[in-house]
C-alpha cells in the first residue's frame, strides 16, 4: 500500500472517530442546554400561574396560559416534590400528540391542595437538534470528501519529487559517467534526501573508480615483473650445465608464470568489460569465425577423438573481434576439455542463437555458480575465469547466456 | 643488425640485450625517452624495441620523432598494457608490431626478425640457413633445392627456430607462438612434439641435417 493510502486511511478513521464522538457530545450538550432553557421557562410559568391563582382566587381549572398546557388536579397529598420531566401530551393548538417538557408542583388554594402540571412543546428544540445534526452530518461528509481529495491529489503531488528521486536511484549505474543529480524540490526533507543520495553516490562512484584503477594498475604493474621472470628464465635455460631435475623445476616455473600472466590478462579484461572500456565494434560473420575456430581446435579435438557436428546458418553480428575470439575460445576450450574421450560436440548457429553442446560428465553443473569468478571444477587447471568472461562478454553485447543439461549433454546457448 | 632497446626495467633490458647480442648483432640500450631520442639522432639503427611506459614520457614520442625525422628504423613496441587503443595508436604512427608483456625472448627475437625482414630487406630475397632456403613471400621451403611441403604450423615453427638458432626455446614459448596466448598451454604441449617430429622428418627426408635437439622436459634447440 502506498504511503498516501496509509495516510488517507488513518486520517479517515481518526476524523470519523473524532466527528462521531464530537457529534454525540454535541447532541447531549445541546439537549441539556435546551432542556435547561425549557425548565427555566416552565419555572417562570409555574410562578406566574401560582401568582395568578392567588391573586384571583379563581378556579384553577379555568386557568390556561396561551399555548401552554396547564392542568390542575385536586389532590390530598400534603407534600409533593417539584419535578421536571419529559412527557408526551396532546397539543390542543395543533391537535396532535407531541413531545413536551412538563413541570409538576403542589399549589395550595383555600385549604385544598392542587397538583399543577404545566407542559410545553419540545418540538422546537427537537427541530433545532435535528437541524444541527444534519448540518453536522453534512460537515462530516464534506470534511471526509475534502480530506480524501486532498490526500489523493495534493499528497501525490507533494510526493512527486520523492518518486522522481526513487526513479533516478533505480536507474543509477555505478559504472555510468552520469552522476545522480536529483530533481529540485521545495520540500526540505526531499532536498535533504537528494543531497544525502548525491553525496552517497559520489562516494560510491569514487570508491568504485579507485578500485577499478587499482585493479588495472595492479595488473599492469604485475606484467613487468612477470616479463622479467619470463626473460630471466629464457636466459637461464641457455645454460648447458643444467641438470634434468633443474630443467623440470624450470618447466614448472614457466607454467606458473604463464598461469599468473593469463590470470592477469583475464582480470584486466574483466575490469575493462565491467567498465565498458571496450568500444570498438566491427561486422563479424559468425559462421565464418566458427568454421575457423573448428580448424583452430582441430588438433585438440582429434587428440580426444571427438566428433564434431555442426549446422551453421549465416549470421552477422556487430562486435569486437577480440572479444568474440575470447568468447569462442572459452566455449570451445571447455567443450573439448570437459568432454569424454570419443565424445561429441554439436555446434548450432541460428539467426537468433548459438548453441554449443558437448558430451561430458553425467551430472548437471550448477547453472548459477559456473559463471561466478574463480568457480571451477576440481580437475580444472584454469583460473576459473573463463565462463565469467563469457558471461560478461555476453552481457556487454546484451546477449543472453544459458546453461542446459540433458542426459550427459551440456549445452551453452547464447541468444542474440 | 643494429638494435636499440628502450626499456626502463633494468632486469628486462639486460636480458633482452644479452639475448639479442649474438650473430654479429649490435644491441644498445637506454632507460628513458630523452637518452633514446639522443641516441636516435646520433646514430642509425635497423630496429628499435620500444617500451611505451617510460619514466619521462610515453614511448609514442619516439615514434613521432622517427616519423618527423623520416628515419626508417623498424619499431617493435613492448608494452605492459594489453590495450587495443595503444596497439592501434602505435601501429598508426609508425610502429611495425606490438608485443604485450610478459613475452618470451624467443618470441621477441622472431618478431624482431620478421619486422626487420619486412622493412629493411628486399622482400624478394630468401632467408637462407645452410641448405635450407625459405621464400618468405611465397611461403615455400627448399632443402638442397628440393621443395618440401610444410603445414602452416611446421612452417611457422621453422621460421621461429631459425630466428632463434642456437638458443634453447621452452615449450611454453613455442606453444604461445603457434597457438597464440588465448589458448591454454597445457593442452598444446603434446602437439608440439608431433609437429617437431614431422618437421624434422621432412627436412631429413629432403637430405637436410638434423638441427633439432630436445632439451629434457623443457623444450628444444635448433643448432647449426
Amino acid at each position: 500500500m502506498r504511503l498516501s493510502e496509509h495516510y488517507t486511511r488513518t486520517s479517515f478513521y481518526i476524523t470519523l472517530a473524532v466527528l462521531v464522538i464530537g457529534a454525540v457530545i454535541y447532541y447531549f450538550a445541546i439537549n441539556y442546554i435546551g432542556t435547561q432553557q425549557l425548565d427555566r421557562a416552565l419555572q417562570q410559568q409555574l410562578t406566574e400561574a401560582e401568582e395568578y391563582i392567588r391573586s384571583n382566587n379563581g378556579n384553577p381549572q379555568q386557568y390556561d396560559l396561551d399555548r401552554d398546557h396547564a392542568v390542575f388536579v385536586k389532590t390530598y397529598r400534603q407534600l409533593l416534590q417539584k419535578r421536571f420531566f419529559d412527557t408526551i401530551y396532546l397539543n390542543p393548538a395543533e391537535q396532535r400528540r407531541e413531545a413536551g417538557r412538563a413541570v409538576e408542583d403542589l399549589v395550595k388554594l383555600k385549604n385544598s391542595n392542587y397538583k399543577v402540571t404545566i407542559t410545553v412543546s419540545r418540538v422546537g428544540q427537537k427541530n433545532l437538534i435535528e437541524l444541527i445534526s444534519i448540518i453536522t452530518l453534512a460537515l462530516l461528509a464534506g470534511l471526509l470528501t475534502v480530506l480524501f481529495i486532498t490526500n489523493k491529489y495534493l499528497l501525490n503531488g507533494l510526493w512527486k519529487p520523492f518518486q522522481l528521486t526513487l526513479k533516478e536511484i533505480k536507474q543509477f549505474n555505478i559504472a555510468d559517467v552520469d552522476q545522480f543529480t536529483g530533481k529540485p524540490s521545495k520540500v526540505d526533507e526531499f532536498i535533504e534526501l537528494n543531497e544525502a543520495i548525491r553525496e552517497m553516490s559520489l562516494r560510491v562512484t569514487q570508491d568504485y573508480l579507485s578500485l577499478k584503477q587499482f585493479t588495472e594498475n595492479a595488473s599492469h604493474e604485475m606484467m613487468t615483473p612477470l616479463a622479467v621472470v619470463t626473460t630471466k628464465l629464457d636466459t637461464l635455460i641457455q645454460d648447458e650445465t643444467l641438470t634434468a631435475a633443474q630443467l623440470t623445476q624450470i618447466a614448472d616455473i614457466y607454467s606458473s608464470v604463464n598461469k599468473s600472466s593469463r590470470l592477469n590478462h583475464s582480470l584486466l579484461l574483466l575490469a575493462k568489460l565491467e567498465n565498458k572500456l571496450i568500444v570498438e565494434e566491427e561486422s563479424i560473420e559468425l559462421d565464418v569465425i566458427l568454421e575457423r575456430k573448428m580448424l583452430q581446435f582441430q588438433e585438440l579435438m582429434q587428440n580426444k577423438n571427438l566428433t564434431v557436428r555442426y549446422k551453421l546458418h549465416p549470421k552477422q553480428i556487430s562486435a569486437s573481434k577480440y572479444l568474440i575470439d575470447i568468447l569462442l575460445n572459452n566455449l570451445f576450450g571447455n567443450a573439448i576439455r570437459h568432454n569424454v574421450p570419443g565424445g561429441e560436440i554439436f555446434i548450432g548457429l541460428d539467426p537468433d542463437k548459438l548453441s554449443i553442446k558437448n558430451t561430458g560428465v553425467a551430472n548437471a553443473l550448477n547453472g548459477q555458480q559456473i559463471f561466478e569468478r574463480f568457480h571451477k571444477s576440481k580437475d580444472s587447471q584454469g583460473a576459473g575465469l573463463g565462463l565469467t568472461l563469457v558471461k560478461n562478454i555476453c552481457q556487454h553485447y546484451g546477449y543472453g547466456i544459458q546453461y542446459q543439461y540433458d542426459a550427459g549433454k551440456h549445452t551453452f546457448v547464447i541468444t542474440f | 643488425m643494429k638494435i636499440l632497446v628502450i626499456e626502463d626495467e633494468q632486469g628486462l633490458r639486460e636480458n633482452i640485450t644479452s639475448y639479442l647480442n649474438v650473430d654479429g648483432n649490435i644491441c644498445e640500450s637506454c632507460n628513458a625517452l630523452t637518452p633514446a631520442l639522443q641516441k636516435l639522432s646520433d646514430y642509425d639503427y635497423d630496429c628499435v624495441l620500444l617500451d611505451i611506459g617510460l619514466p619521462d614520457g610515453e614511448g609514442f614520442g619516439v615514434l613521432e620523432y622517427l616519423s618527423t625525422q623520416q628515419k626508417s628504423e623498424a619499431v617493435l613496441i613492448i608494452s605492459a598494457r594489453n590495450s587495443l587503443d595503444d596497439k592501434l595508436k602505435g601501429l598508426n604512427i609508425g610502429a611495425d608490431d606490438y608485443l604485450t608483456k610478459p613475452f618470451h625472448l624467443a618470441e621477441l627475437k622472431a618478431r624482431l626478425m620478421a619486422v626487420y625482414r619486412r622493412k629493411a630487406l628486399n622482400t624478394n630475397s630468401k632467408l637462407v640457413f645452410n641448405e635450407i632456403s625459405i621464400d618468405i613471400q611465397g611461403r615455400t621451403v627448399e632443402v638442397n633445392k628440393n621443395t618440401i611441403i610444410l603445414t602452416r604450423k611446421e612452417y611457422e615453427m621453422l621460421l621461429y627456430f631459425i630466428a632463434n638458432k642456437g638458443k634453447v626455446i621452452s615449450k611454453n614459448a613455442i606453444a604461445e607462438h603457434l597457438w597464440g596466448d588465448e589458448m591454454d598451454m597445457y593442452d598444446s604441449f603434446d602437439f608440439i612434439y608431433t609437429h617437431i617430429k614431422n618437421l624434422r622428418r621432412k627436412i631429413l627426408d629432403a637430405g637436410g641435417r638434423d638441427y633439432l635437439t630436445s632439451i629434457y622436459g623443457l623444450g628444444y634447440k635448433f643448432t647449426d
